[in-house]
């Protein structure tokens, strides 16, 4: 099929079929996810109640100042904070532990392996519903408990316990896939280095910090940054688990843009919130990537 | 030597073992109880006595009639396969011309995609309301398709574009020789190759978006009657939590296909999850 077409004009021809293999998904992802994004900014400067007759009205920075200013909402933003970050640890202490555990790949390791990891096919939601079933006030573990004949436990319904159990349940149910994200990293370390560090006489905990930790440090970035953006974002289970209750020990920044502040028409105030958890994600993930460059090229010089 | 090794290996199997149990007790809770009656779920959580178990309470959970959950897996189902066919539709072109071309501007383009990895979506509901609701999509299934297809670009086309890019360029070149335009490439040559992460991205879209909650419960709104399987137990089991003849029944009818299909397929399930992760 030789065409006898000018060279200028057949590029262009192909760079037209370029642009249009690329642009549907420009278009998707500009008008839901981008677009969103924007307006979340220019909503954050206003008051709007939402309602498409009215315009919103630009009132500077009074949103976050209310945000900062509110004793509520500070507490939601700390509570957030402690459930992306305790959880985080947590979730990635317990999924490199098991991982270093279930490394082998034998019948009862892959067992272990399908079990840790079946919460998370389940939706947060379910697990909360289950969960508090289990952890409610006349749930399985206080049914236990009073059969014994020891006072039941306020799992749900003291503000301290409710903030830690949830944490507990999102653990439950979150660290199988990174452990699953270890166990890929843990192939990837070196059997020859494992190995010399046997025949130097290194003991376990040695060869994990001089050979495995080293080698996994991508792992570890990945895995951190995917955890903790999703923790940040808890909503599922603590509409199911707490409802943000009780005293709102467990509402969560993306429970009260979503149940709070845009029922209650509060768009400005709404946006303002999501602004802040979309920064709060950049600068976690900017840190975690920060943090890995430096770890890379400190070894580097070591090397 | 011996005997220190051994004794790390017993503790080793004694731990994974705990801790499966701690993993596995939610689960059995969930099916014994289904079974059971509400006096009988409180006064013996633990055992199911054969004699007095009942089915009626998961076929009441079926037949309930504010949320039929045999609809419910259908639309969950249905927005499954829309998502993921839109967003392999989308990116798969855009991935391969992005890899094909070492431009800056596909450098830029490219991290432009990627940002959108690190926006939390769930909280960017509320605006995404307002733009739904400017073009006439709010409250209807093809508006929640788009916004999903949109949060799962980033990824899909990120993924994508690794496995594209080690590709042989000659595939490409021979087929221009020949006279095949970019698309007929495209679809011909390159899409057939890239079956595994093809399936790898399939499950963990549709892993996503099967459980998404937030999504659908703020786009298809309370008022419509368009239940997906999360929102549908919520609208079910949310009010009566703490009657379990409904909330044990309900949870157990929403986790068994999700349940069938990881048994069935871990293996793929997790070594492609292992596979996407790593790139990602």
């Amino acid at each position: 099929m030789a065409r006898t077409l000018p060279s200028k004009q057949r590029r262009r021809r192909s760079a037209g079929v370029s642009i249009s293999m690329v642009v549907p998904a420009v278009l998707i992802y500009a008008a839901l996810l981008v677009v969103p994004v924007i307006y979340a900014f220019y909503y954050s400067f206003t008051e709007y109640n939402g309602f498409p007759t009215r315009v919103p009205e630009f009132i500077g920075l009074e949103n976050y100042r209310t945000v900062f200013g509110s004793d509520d909402m500070t507490g939601t933003m700390v509570i957030t904070a402690v459930v992306a970050v305790v959880g985080a640890v947590a979730v990635n202490v317990a999924a490199l532990g098991l991982a270093l555990l279930l490394k082998r790949t034998d019948r009862f390791n892959t067992f272990g392996r399908v079990v840790m990891f079946y919460p998370h096919v389940l939706s947060a939601l379910v697990v909360g519903f289950l969960w508090q079933a289990i952890l409610g006030p006349q749930g399985v573990v206080n049914t236990m408990l009073e059969k014994v004949g020891t006072d039941s436990l306020p799992f749900l319904s003291d503000p301290d316990w409710a903030l830690w159990s949830m944490i507990l349940v999102i653990v439950w149910s979150l660290f199988g896939v990174q452990l699953i994200l270890y166990l890929a990293g843990l192939q990837a370390v070196p059997e020859d280095l494992l190995e010399a560090a046997k025949l130097d006489g290194a003991g376990r905990w040695q060869t994990f910090r001089a050979v495995t930790w080293p080698s996994l440090a991508s792992t570890v970035t990945v895995a951190v940054i995917t955890s903790g953006i999703s923790l940040l974002k808890t909503y599922d289970v603590v509409v199911s688990l707490t409802g943000g209750g009780p005293a709102g020990s467990t509402k969560t920044l993306a429970y009260t843009i979503l149940a709070v502040s845009f029922p209650q028409r509060d768009i400005g105030l709404a946006s303002a919130q999501a602004v802040l958890l979309i920064l709060a994600a950049a600068v976690l993930s900017l840190t975690v990537l920060f943090l890995r460059r430096r770890a890379e090229n400190d070894a580097e010089s070591i090397g | 030597m011996k005997k220190t090794l051994t004794s790390a290996a017993a503790l080793r199997v004694t731990f994974v073992t705990l801790a499966s149990l701690c993993m596995l007790v939610p689960m059995y809770l969930l099916v014994v109880n289904a079974f059971k009656s509400q006096r009988e779920i409180l006064s013996n959580p633990f055992t199911l006595d054969l004699g007095t178990a009942t089915f009626q309470h998961l076929a009441d959970a079926w037949n309930n009639p504010g949320f039929s959950i045999l609809k419910g897996y259908g639309t969950t189902l249905a927005l499954v396969l829309c998502v993921n066919a839109l967003a392999m539709v989308v990116c798969a072109p855009a991935a391969y011309v992005l890899a094909r071309t070492p431009k800056l501007v596909s450098r830029l383009l490219l991290f432009f995609f990627i940002a959108g990895m690190f926006i939390p979506t769930q909280v960017i509901l509320v605006p995404v309301i307002f733009v739904l609701r400017a073009v006439g999509l709010m409250g209807t299934m093809p508006g929640l398709v788009l916004f999903m297809t949109a949060t799962t670009i980033p990824f899909t086309l990120f993924v994508f574009f690794g496995y594209i890019r080690v590709l042989p360029r000659s595939l490409d070149e021979a087929a221009a020789i020949d006279g095949a335009g970019k698309y007929y490439t495209l679809w011909r040559i390159i899409v057939p190759l890239m079956r595994p992460i093809i399936a790898t991205v399939f499950i963990l879209n549709a892993l996503s978006v099967w459980n998404d909650f937030a999504s659908p419960q703020m786009i298809l709104g309370p008022g419509s009657d368009v239940y997906t399987v999360t929102t549908g137990v919520y609208a079910a089991v949310g009010q009566y939590s703490t009657d379990y003849t409904k909330v044990f029944p309900t949870l157990l009818l929403a986790v068994i296909p999700i349940l069938v299909i990881i048994v069935v397929m871990q293996r793929h399930v997790m070594s492609g999850l292992a596979a996407g992760a790593v790139k990602g």
